[in-house]
């Protein structure tokens, strides 16, 4: 019995005691400190970090000392700061009192966003988020200036929402450009953004942006709320944003849109929906999402509404296709297969006489075997791509039904599966449809379609029980709302589309004055004739 | 908690799956042989007026389920006796429904498959659906109805397009007039009688004033769709055929065949009863749960897996065989259940009710002149 509390006190046991201890920047006021002993405290702080810099220099008749992490700020900036506004001072100005630092602040850098600072905490956190750090002796307040390097990514085409006709610009990690994408586009004094930090470590910049005296201030009190309440240690993309806030994580389904495109959030916001834009993710995420915004792509509205219309409901009814074509397959062939016409039935049956198995081993083998070839393509680095698209194309299609492991038809129906999963506009729902699909096959082998129609049935009643922000995720098709109905299935001709969704219950809901389709202009002594 | 509420539309579906239920499955007036459409005609308006007296009843309170209003008529004792006995019949009759499906499914789409898991996983969906509660009954519903009206009409097409309806069988019209009365109870009982569910749901609707409309519109809508496919079986099938098939209407979906591609179509038909029985299990399910939330105090979710549990075990031991379960429903149940539940106490309770309100008013006014 020891023996075995022994082994099991192995997993138990503490945290090895340790006399490193994570810093922590105190709350102390400047005034408190002396100049060496505040240089102490920030180098205690930061530790034995290899990019702080706390340099002492001379401005004027007054010493000063400047703290900065070299690698996250501008140093070529700052360079130039530096000679031109320190060293170029004449012999006789000094800076000793919290006056004097703010004179020179004003005349200085008063366009240059700068801040005063004085608190040890504030000085530390300054200094993380790239900022520079200035302490003059015998001065109780520091001055905070603003030289971050902001290289990152440029503005390029999407890699996942893509369109032909449109605006090819996306996104990129950097929070300001992707804020600036969006102001580019709605040039509105509503347009706000809101700022958190989110991350206890991290201390990622969160924006809440939308549109005011649009959006419902109820989903915005509510969004408010629930981004204030997320308390995690870390967060990098807006996925984890997305778990933190949605109503219901217990669901396969997305209940934040995602999308790395600026119009489509634009158009959102405008909608009365509330974009969330996270620092160093380039996917925005758009509260409340409905299941219908997942079927329509930004470019839906930018081509004839015709066109538009088809093209939804290909989406709409490929998401059936991709969800129960193989549990279909499965169902009809293990019970009903009555349900072919004959001939088909025959050629069927005539194919799959050599394959060894039952449907249901047959189906779940090619879609799993699919499920890996679709995870390679997306992991493998880029230089191996081609072996895995000559070994899936030529393994998986021809050669496993030149050995008899499966039939030709099961080619043909993995196949429609798989491109009928990528017409989404959007890869989160796609998502969610592929694991659903198993769960249908599985269930199709042991019920048959009548199993198939009972999955579809809790598919269903789950998808209405579910809410995204307070606003039912089937809306506005159950709770039908027929005002709405102009661009969920089809998409009515633009300028017919005066109003806002109702289920986003909008502050204003109509667009624009209603008026007619264009037309040419009449033409002269046409009205007279009568 | 936010209070659940139907709307129009979805109130509208529930009640045309509700009467299209297991009456689409196993036929009604089916007695009168080739005038069994005219009877669904007859009996189309003795159910508007059912159906207005139960909404009449329902708008002495609205916003009160039955169950509140036999509190408000006696004390709180003698109204869980009462609560208590519709929670069971709601009960037996969701058992009923459900065997009737079970039976459908075991006998035509599955036959090896055992009836007790059909029925078993069809009511974890509906346990499910009650769990989540009647608002996303509501929108299930509201959902999947479309598809129910497009099969119908795509049958009622598709049976006229292979010319397999032969209107030889609906005549002579009008002969048997004897034939007629006599069916005419058995549908007041079923399926128009066990609209009384709809006083436990009809408490949820928002629009309370509209919903008379819609009630009535709907229960119109359903007989209509209930003719149609009363008229398609005969039509179809020839009135010997009809009555003694288990499922007519499912017999006649199988004489569809158009190019030898088009045929074995009978899923579209197992789809529209697959629905109305759903709806119109979970509709009862529903209103035995909102019986025993009256009775024990705790929210009605508590009870609808056990509830959905129990109507299984009870579907099967209900009967014997479909046989027994089909004259138990037809001759037994519908004098011993149907008439005194469905008419009996409602319309007693309706003039203890006015009664009440009478007294009441006539207090007031003595109460004015004091």
């Amino acid at each position: 019995m020891n023996y075995f509390k022994k082994i099991l006190s192995i997993n138990n046991k503490k945290d090895i005691p340790s006399n490193v201890k994570p810093e922590k920047a105190r709350e102390i006021h400047l005034n408190t400190l002396t100049f060496e002993a505040l240089k102490e405290e920030i180098t205690k702080t930061f530790g034995s970090t290899a990019d702080l810099q706390s340099d002492i220099f001379r401005f004027g008749k007054s010493e000063g000392c400047i703290y900065y992490l070299e690698t996250v700020v501008n140093t070529e900036m700052l360079k130039e700061m530096l000679g031109s506004t320190l060293q170029n001072s004449d012999e006789e100005i000094s800076v000793n009192t919290v006056e004097d630092l703010h004179r020179l602040s004003k005349k200085s850098f008063g366009v240059s966003g700068y801040k005063l600072i004085d608190c040890v905490k504030d000085m530390v956190t300054s200094i993380l988020e790239g900022r520079i750090v200035i302490v003059f002796r015998g001065v109780s307040q520091a001055l905070s200036l603003s030289y971050i390097n902001s290289e990152g990514r440029s503005v390029t085409e999407p890699t996942t929402q893509t369109v032909v006709r449109g605006p090819k610009d996306s996104f990129v990690e950097d929070v300001s450009t992707n804020i600036n994408l969006v102001r580019k586009r709605i040039k509105n004094q509503n347009l706000r953004f809101e700022k958190y930090e989110i991350g206890n470590e991290t201390r990622t910049s969160v924006y809440m942006g939308y549109m005011n005296g649009i959006v419902n201030e109820k989903i915005l009190e509510e969004t408010r709320i629930r981004l204030k309440d997320i308390n995690i240690s870390a967060i990098f993309e807006s996925a984890n944003v997305e778990e933190l806030i949605v109503d219901k994580s217990l669901t396969v389904f997305p209940l934040a849109l995602n999308t790395e495109r600026p119009d489509a959030v634009a158009t959102y916001m405008l909608e009365g929906k509330i974009a969330i834009i996270i620092d160093g993710s380039p996917f925005v995420l758009v509260v409340p999402a409905v299941l219908t915004d997942f079927f329509t792509s930004p470019e839906d509205n930018y081509q004839n509404y015709f066109m538009s219309s088809f093209v939804r409901l290909i989406r709409y009814i490929s998401f059936m296709i991709g969800l129960i074509m193989p549990s279909a397959y499965v169902g009809v062939l293990t019970f009903h297969p009555e349900l072919l016409p004959t001939t088909l039935l025959l050629s069927v049956i005539a194919q799959r006489e050599d394959v060894p198995f039952p449907a249901v081993v047959e189906v779940l083998l090619m879609e799993i075997t699919f499920e890996i070839l679709r995870e390679a393509g997306v992991r493998m680095p880029r230089a191996v791509g081609q072996t895995v698209s000559i070994v899936g194309a030529l393994v998986i299609g021809q050669a496993a039904a030149e050995a008899g492991i499966i039939s030709n038809i099961m080619v043909i129906i993995v196949a429609i599966t798989a491109i009928a999963n990528f017409v989404f506009p959007n890869y989160a729902f796609a998502n969610a449809s592929r694991l659903i699909r198993f769960v249908l096959i599985i269930v199709a082998s042991i019920l048959g379609l009548y199993g198939v129609l009972l999955v579809l049935v809790f598919m269903v009643a789950h998808l209405s029980s579910l809410r995204s922000f307070g606003v039912p995720y089937l809306a506005p098709v159950a709770p039908f709302i027929i005002e709405d109905q102009k661009d969920v299935f089809i998409r009515a001709p633009i300028w017919s589309m005066n109003k806002r969704p109702s289920y986003l219950s909008p502050n204003i809901s109509q667009k624009q004055k209603a008026q007619g389709s264009p037309s040419p202009p009449k033409v002269e002594g046409e009205g007279k004739k009568k | 908690m936010l209070t659940e509420k139907l709307s129009l539309t979805q109130i509208f579906t529930l009640i045309i799956n509700f009467l299209l239920g297991s009456s689409v499955v196993i036929g009604i007036g089916m007695e009168a042989k080739q005038d069994a459409w005219i009877v669904v005609l007859i009996s189309m308006f003795l159910g508007l007026i059912i159906m207005s007296f139960y909404f009449y009843l329902m708008s002495l309170h609205p916003g009160k389920t039955l169950y509140e209003i036999f509190e408000y008529c006696f004390s709180r004792k003698i109204a869980i006796v009462f609560t208590l006995i519709y929670s069971i019949y709601f009960l037996y009759l969701s058992c009923r429904v459900i065997r009737d499906f079970g039976e459908l499914i075991s006998i035509a789409i599955l036959p090896v498959t055992p009836i007790e898991f059909t029925i078993l996983s069809l009511m974890m969906v509906i346990g499910y659906i009650l769990y989540l509660g009647i608002e996303v009954l509501g929108r299930t519903s509201e959902i999947f109805t479309p598809y129910t009206f497009v099969f119908i009409l795509l049958l009622l097409l598709l049976l006229y397009g292979g010319e397999r309806i032969n209107l030889n069988n609906i005549q002579p019209i009008f002969v048997e007039k004897k034939l007629i009365v006599d069916s005419i109870p058995s549908i007041l009982a079923f399926p128009y009688g066990e609209l009384v569910a709809f006083t436990v749901v009809l408490a949820n609707v928002t629009n309370f004033k509209m919903s008379r409309r819609i009630c009535l519109i709907s229960v119109a809508i359903a007989s209509i769709i209930l003719m149609a496919a009363v008229f398609l079986i005969v039509a179809c099938l020839g009135e010997n055929t009809a009555l003694r098939t288990n499922f007519p209407l499912l017999s006649a979906a199988r004489l569809v065949s158009i190019g030898e591609f088009l045929e074995r179509i009978d899923a579209l038909v197992v789809y529209v009863m697959m629905l109305g029985i759903l709806i119109k299990s979970s509709v009862f399910l529903y209103g035995s749960l909102k019986g025993l939330e009256y009775i024990f105090k705790l929210p009605f979710r508590y009870f609808a897996m056990p509830l959905a549990c129990i109507t299984t075990l009870f579907s099967i031991f209900i009967s014997v065989d479909f046989s027994d379960h089909l004259i138990e429903g037809l001759h037994v149940v519908i004098f011993l259940l149907h008439i005194p539940l469905d008419y009996g106490i409602p319309i007693f309770i309706t003039f203890v009710v006015l009664l009440k309100k009478w007294r009441h008013d006539r207090k007031g006014l003595t109460g004015v002149k004091v």
